[in-house]
């Protein structure tokens, strides 16, 4: 980090990233004197994404159960959902404001570990699988929009065949829940290189995350927005618009279609860049934290495993050692992250970082302790 | 203990921001702490603490991000517990566990970072003079630099 | 310091009996909206409790910050 600060390189881009890492930080500080850090719920946004996931996941089941696929009876099973079935007005409620955490979450998550630099080098794979889960997320609000088939959903996207029909709606629901079951494929995708991956938020979060998606589900009830049922011949003009997922709609007021088709993919598609693109710093201004992929030293490698067990990102491997009985750490380094708790993992000294050995740490620790040093020699 | 106790701290690269802090690898305010940055908390080797106390060092210290906000996701709740592990070994070595600290700062927790350290040294220089952590087997007094110490890997 | 949070804890749980006669009354009188609301706030009130209590140190993980 100071070194950071000390060498700024003169690239916009770097600057703004530079001062967003700092105010990123800065509202770390805030919100560590309110809660205590292992309460922190920026450091938990993933872990809150995965617990608004849960929440649809199980209100989802409930929905599905009273939901009818067919042109005549989609709207009217809602209607039923809400105001018949006991608390089910309540449950549609927390899929819908669920739905919207969700997203909410998951744009903490994605702005977070974009500032903090999460995402360069090896952390690419769970940056490059978020910007698929994002899409999906996105995908899937769209779709839940369609199946409550009042006049916000005439959109006329899938519409399939000749015109609207019951097969319309079943297709629609399946593209509801198929995306929905392959978010936890993904989810695989973005948790493979993670050790011990943060999926659950602490306590006290998932107690007023749940509680305010419920609370929100019985002071603004879904009934308050009265939307007639679509007919196939209604033109709408002017929903109720939700801000998290049918944005897209809203530009369509201004733009062409094309234009705002354009503009998702060239989001998608600059957000997949994002990590090769451009830096923040280079790898000079680094220093420390750019030591080179750790090295294992084969002859000192006993196959204890403490450092498979250590590393944050899966990025040791232990293989059988050739001509011993024993096993063999390998580092791959296209995973490795140069940061270095291999090393204090391991008591063989097996492995080192290559461009700042053991030997240089004591070094510097003899020069601090040599009597009367008074200028000491930074690495 | 009459003199100032010399405390060398590991520190981590990412988290409190040295900058206005430290100078030529001392801090400012703090002369007698000497600052070894590291890529991250979960960089040091319990050896190297170890070592240092027996090369003559009062006090050791590790400095990583909060806890949870770690860079590489968990080097300072790995180092907290080899910290810890470094403790109970080193007490049975009748050393005194004040003499190794974990603290945890962020990039602007500058101030407070300074406020610990100087707690952290003012715990040690009430402390009786340190006995070798090691007492067999290997010199307990500083060695010049040089030695093969370094090369042994 | 500490009789402030637990003052605040007395507060929230005073709150939290609130809400809970409110999710019964809802039950009863068949108005689940303002039930499933009660269940929000009774758990919103919860968390607070929570927060409290780790603060003052009663609760949360063995080896607090150091």
């Amino acid at each position: 980090m100071s070194t950071v600060v000390e060498r700024q390189t003169p690239g916009r881009y770097a600057r703004l990233m530079t001062t967003l890492l700092r105010e990123t930080l800065r509202l770390d500080v805030w919100v560590n004197r309110l809660y205590p850090t292992d309460f922190n719920p920026l450091y938990y946004t993933g872990g809150l994404s995965n617990l608004f996931l849960f929440t649809l996941v199980l209100s989802g089941i409930f929905l599905f159960f009273y939901y009818d696929a067919s042109l005549g009876e989609a709207f009217a099973s809602v209607q039923y959902i809400t105001d018949r079935v006991p608390y089910g007005g309540i449950v549609r409620g927390v899929h819908r404001y669920a739905a919207d955490g969700f997203i909410v979450a998951i744009l903490l998550h994605l702005l977070r570990n974009w500032f903090t630099d999460r995402h360069l080098f090896a952390r690419d794979n769970p940056w490059i699988s978020g910007m698929f889960l994002l899409l999906f997320g996105g995908f899937i609000g769209f779709t839940g929009y369609q199946l409550v088939w009042d006049e916000r959903a005439l959109t006329r996207l899938f519409i399939g065949g000749l015109g609207i029909s019951d097969g319309t709606l079943v297709r629609i629901l399946f593209l509801h829940i198929g995306p929905a079951t392959a978010l936890y494929a993904f989810l695989w995708w973005h948790y493979v290189r993670l050790r011990h991956p943060k999926i659950w938020p602490p306590g006290v979060w998932v107690l007023f995350c749940v509680g305010l998606v419920f609370l929100l589900a019985g002071v603004v009830p879904m009934t308050r927005e009265t939307i007639p049922a679509a007919a196939p011949a209604a033109h709408p003009t002017s929903f109720p618009m939700d801000v998290f997922f049918l944005i897209p709609f809203w530009l369509l007021n201004f733009l062409p279609a094309g234009v705002v088709v354009l503009l998702l993919v060239a989001l998608f598609v600059g957000g997949l860049a994002i990590p090769y693109a451009s830096r923040r710093e280079t790898p000079v201004e680094m220093g420390v934290r750019h030591s080179g992929v750790a090295q294992v030293i084969d002859g000192n490698c006993t196959g204890c495993e403490l450092c498979y067990y250590d590393c944050p990102y899966n990025a040791i491997v232990m293989v059988p050692s050739p001509g011993h009985r024993s096993l063999l750490a390998v580092v791959i380094e296209s995973r490795c992250v140069e940061c270095g708790i291999c090393i204090g993992a391991c008591p063989f000294e097996a492995l080192e970082l290559p461009k700042f050995l053991e030997r240089d740490v004591l070094r510097q620790v003899a020069e601090a302790l040599r009597p009367g040093s008074g200028q000491a020699v930074r690495a | 203990m009459t003199q100032v106790p010399k405390v060398i701290g590991f520190i981590c690269d990412w988290s409190v921001d040295l900058k206005p802090l430290s100078d030529g690898g001392r801090l400012r305010e703090l002369p007698n702490v000497r600052v070894v940055q590291v890529p991250c908390s979960g960089f040091v080797r319990p050896d190297w603490l170890e070592e240092a106390l027996n090369r003559g060092a009062d006090g050791v210290f590790v400095t990583g991000c909060p806890y949870g906000d770690c860079l590489n996701r968990e080097g300072n709740f790995l180092m907290r517990d080899r910290i810890d592990q470094l403790q109970r070994r080193l007490q049975r070595r009748k050393v005194d566990t004040a003499r190794i600290g974990m603290l945890a700062f962020g990039l602007h927790d500058g101030a407070a970072f300074l406020a610990e350290v100087k707690a952290f040294v003012d715990r040690i220089a009430v402390l009786p003079p340190a006995q070798p952590a090691r007492t067999a087997g290997r010199p307990a007094v500083a060695q010049p630099a040089g030695t093969p110490e370094g090369e042994r890997t | 310091m500490r009789t402030v949070y637990t003052m605040g804890v007395a507060l929230l749980s005073g709150l939290s009996l609130l809400f809970a006669v409110g999710i019964i009354y809802g039950e009863a009188t068949d108005q689940w909206f303002l039930g499933g609301g009660s269940v929000g706030a009774l758990l919103i009130a919860y968390s607070f409790i929570v927060l409290l209590l780790r603060k003052m140190g009663m609760t949360g993980p063995r080896k607090t910050e150091r």
